[in-house]
């Protein structure tokens, strides 16, 4: 008879722990492998295709040719309209990202409380980011119209005619006056964002708060808005992604014009693919336009996530 | 006489009296060469040889005949197509548009049981970002059509066209002259199927209860711009945020910029290919137009900001007497204000006090063209329905359906406002001159810094900008 000593045991155990982990383990990726695939027929190829695209001159008739990194040194040495576009680009973001966290809080803080009424204004604030862009850049097209447009007919109206302005049609008001519309447009979606934020902050602070005499404007500054970090981290990197994508938008309004001086990153490439048909020049813009809004994702998050910690 | 010459001799009889015939019978009572006739522009039809109301030198209206064909003999009857299904691409999703559409495609089908014809339509901007990337991908899209100048432009690169030179229709069923547009390096690769005219279409009412008449020059424009922005009128209902419709004027800007038409091509060439820029004395011609008419307040107020439903409703509310763009916005006009029916005229619009080179523009497209790489089959049904388009019966559903006029023989226009135009295609009309500029960023910088220039901007700093703006991009 043999006995079975209590080291061997324990190694069986353990190989046995470690087949169930392996096991486990196979499992896991597996799981993971549809995903995995996806992400790299949709993203990663394309990603590397873009990279190599980006060192060619190609016009999608003719055969790529390879061109090496002059795509790349033309944009930075001999391209004005590139930084105009990545001026225009920073502006519209940081204007965008602002106003919309910033109104956005503020109704969400008005609304926070579940009465009737309340869900009433949220679904209404809610409305216009059920549209479709294309439809609020026709209705702000309208809105704008220097000649008939209701704002403008307002401004007249009241006897404000020096706000009366060509919205669309100058390069000194275009971007702005599309910067209000994204905002117009997104709020209401980032309002329901931060209310699910903000209900979920222990109604405890608050009394103690309260029990410390603290103000309105005290209990925002101590309680609301450090415990709604996490939430605007995710509006603002939400809104920067989105004020990135506002393609169809601007298209739908101005095109970019006049004269690029409402045009972004998005427009500017989807010209140089399709009007120009330049698309290695393309792929190194677009390269570009990701390194840009990475950059300021980072910060971001950088400059929220030091404030966390404080 | 022998049995040969005897056929010879009946042949030749038939072909004179087939030529013969169909002219007289497109006489309407009471018209005929050389008498007077009340409406200037008037016509019997588009035949092989059509009589035509139109001025003389003399300033006396009288019937004209025009020659229209290539002399190819008569219009043949379309082609019998195999059974099968393809696609037809195309960008004309307007309402008018899609109803002639349909109903020439139900009766084809319906002509040719087991054909089908299956369309894709996309607006302009999709279609020409997209379409050609997709057709080449796609032998079933044995059927598309392009617009004349950069989309024709870059589908006749890609080596995707099917050459129709030998095709009879195309000599004999088509207005000659306007089968150039569709011609890439010798070869017809495309039918231009509309004929249009481009600039500008005015309200005939108003004209007259302003006794305006033609103004001959740029000096008379100019007066004219003052005397109706004094009347309280929005001189030309232009849309200057909406850039292709724009730019429609810039035909009539260049059509007489130049000494001759050769002398354009060549200017207009040398831009495109950066040979030269916007500060040539050429061009800087052209924009001081721009500066004189902008001047005398022929723009809107905001022009820059004026899209182009805003200047369809200036137009469209009598608060404008002019539109300059071409006869394809007629039908967009009714539609806003149906007591415009019958009362739009085109108008020559001569913007230089020097030699007149050309009296309007008009242009050729909707071009026509066979997938080259479709099977056999689907290129044989493609080449049959270009050909029972190019029918005058079929042409004249197009026309009097969609209103627009169209390059087809032997179709009888019965809409009013196409009536009242018809009588450009006897002027001397230049093809849209603009479309040469086939580089798409060329042609869209040198309309932006047009448009700059009627926003207040002055030349001389709008030219250099552009001008490196162009470089920039044609270098890159």
């Amino acid at each position: 008879m043999t006995q079975t000593s209590a080291p061997t045991i324990a190694t069986r155990n353990i190989g046995a722990a470690s087949r169930k982990k392996k096991r486990d383990a196979a499992i896991y990726y597996l799981m993971g492998l549809p995903a995995a695939l996806l992400f790299s027929i949709f993203y990663f190829v394309p990603f590397i295709a873009n990279l190599r695209y980006s060192l060619t001159r190609w016009d999608r008739i003719t055969d790529p040719e390879f061109v090496g990194m002059k795509n790349f040194v033309n944009l930075l040495t001999n391209d004005d309209l590139f930084f105009k576009v990545l001026g225009n680009n920073l502006r519209f973001t940081f204007l965008v990202v602002l106003f919309q966290t910033v109104f956005s809080l503020f109704f969400a803080i008005l609304l926070v409380r579940n009465t009737k009424f309340n869900i009433l204004l949220r679904t209404l604030y809610f409305f216009p980011t059920i549209l479709s862009s294309v439809s609020v850049g026709m209705i702000w097209l309208y809105i704008y119209d220097p000649n008939y447009g209701a704002l403008n007919l307002f401004f007249n109206r009241v006897g404000l005619e020096a706000f009366a302005l060509n919205w669309l049609g100058s390069e000194t008001s275009a971007l702005y006056a599309i910067a209000f519309t994204q905002v117009w447009f997104h709020t209401g979606q980032m309002i329901v964002i931060y209310i699910a934020g903000l209900q979920q902050i222990p109604q405890e602070l608050y009394e103690a708060a309260e029990m410390d005499g603290a103000t309105r404007w005290q209990q925002f500054k101590n309680v609301t808005w450090p415990m709604s970090i996490p939430t605007t981290v995710v509006v603002m990197a939400y809104t920067t992604i989105q004020s990135f994508r506002a393609f169809d938008l601007i298209f739908s309004m101005t095109q970019g014009g006049p004269n690029n001086a409402s045009s972004i990153f998005a427009v500017m490439i989807y010209q140089t693919v399709f009007n120009e048909l330049r698309i290695g020049y393309a792929a190194a813009q677009s390269i570009f336009f990701v390194l840009v809004l990475v950059l300021i994702t980072l910060l971001q998050r950088k400059v929220l996530g030091s404030g966390k910690e404080r | 006489m022998n049995a040969k010459a005897f056929k010879a001799l009946i042949a030749m009889a038939f072909a004179i009296s087939a030529t013969v015939v169909p002219i007289s019978q497109s006489f309407a009572a009471g018209e005929s060469l050389g008498k007077s006739c009340p409406t200037e522009g008037v016509m019997t039809g588009t035949k092989t040889t059509s009589l035509i109301c139109v001025k003389g030198s003399n300033g006396k209206q009288t019937w004209q005949r025009v020659k229209l064909s290539a002399g190819g003999g008569r219009p043949v009857a379309s082609l019998t197509p195999p059974k099968g299904e393809i696609e037809f691409w195309h960008y004309r999703p307007e309402v008018l548009d899609q109803k002639a559409l349909v109903e020439i495609i139900a009766n084809f089908e319906a002509r040719y049981p087991g054909t089908k014809i299956k369309q894709v339509v996309k607006d302009t901007t999709t279609f020409n970002a997209t379409a050609r990337v997709q057709i080449l991908n796609n032998p079933k899209a044995a059927l598309f059509a392009t617009s004349r100048g950069f989309v024709f432009d870059t589908f006749a690169k890609s080596d995707m066209m099917v050459d129709l030179s030998s095709q009879r229709y195309v000599k004999q069923n088509a207005i000659a002259k306007a089968m150039f547009a569709g011609v890439y390096e010798g070869k017809q690769l495309g039918v231009p199927y509309q004929y249009l005219f481009n600039n500008p279409i005015v309200n005939t009412d108003l004209w007259a209860k302003e006794k305006w008449t033609t103004p001959k020059n740029l000096t008379g424009w100019v007066a004219w711009c003052k005397d109706a922005k004094a009347k309280g009128y929005i001189p030309f209902a232009w849309p200057g945020a909406t850039l292709g419709q724009a730019a429609q004027i810039s035909n009539s800007a260049l059509m007489n910029s130049a000494s001759s038409y050769a002398e354009l091509e060549k200017n207009l060439l040398d831009l495109n290919s950066g040979k030269t820029d916007l500060t040539t004395s050429w061009f800087k011609g052209v924009a001081s137009i721009y500066v004189k008419l902008r001047d005398a307040g022929c723009f809107p107020e905001n022009p820059t900001g004026v899209t182009q439903n805003a200047a369809y409703t200036m137009f469209a509310t009598e608060k404008s007497p002019l539109l300059p763009i071409g006869t394809f916005a007629m039908g967009d006009i009714v539609a806003l204000n149906k007591k415009l029916d019958g009362k739009m005229q085109l108008m020559s619009m001569i913007l230089t006090d020097g030699p007149v080179v050309a009296e309007g523009i008009m242009n050729n497209t909707y071009i026509l063209s066979v997938n080259k790489n479709s099977s056999s089959r689907d290129q044989k049904i493609a080449n049959a329905f270009i050909s029972y388009l190019m029918t005058g019966p079929v042409g004249q559903i197009y026309a009097n359906t969609s209103l627009q006029h169209v390059n087809v023989l032997d179709v009888e226009y019965t809409n009013v406002n196409l009536l009242t135009t018809s009588s450009f295609q006897a002027k001397n009309t230049m093809l849209a001159p603009r479309f040469l500029l086939v580089n798409g960023s060329v042609s869209d910088l040198t309309q932006q810094a047009l448009i700059a220039i009627v926003g207040g901007k002055s030349p001389d700093d709008v030219l250099p900008d552009f001008s490196k703006q162009i470089k920039q991009k044609l270098a890159a």
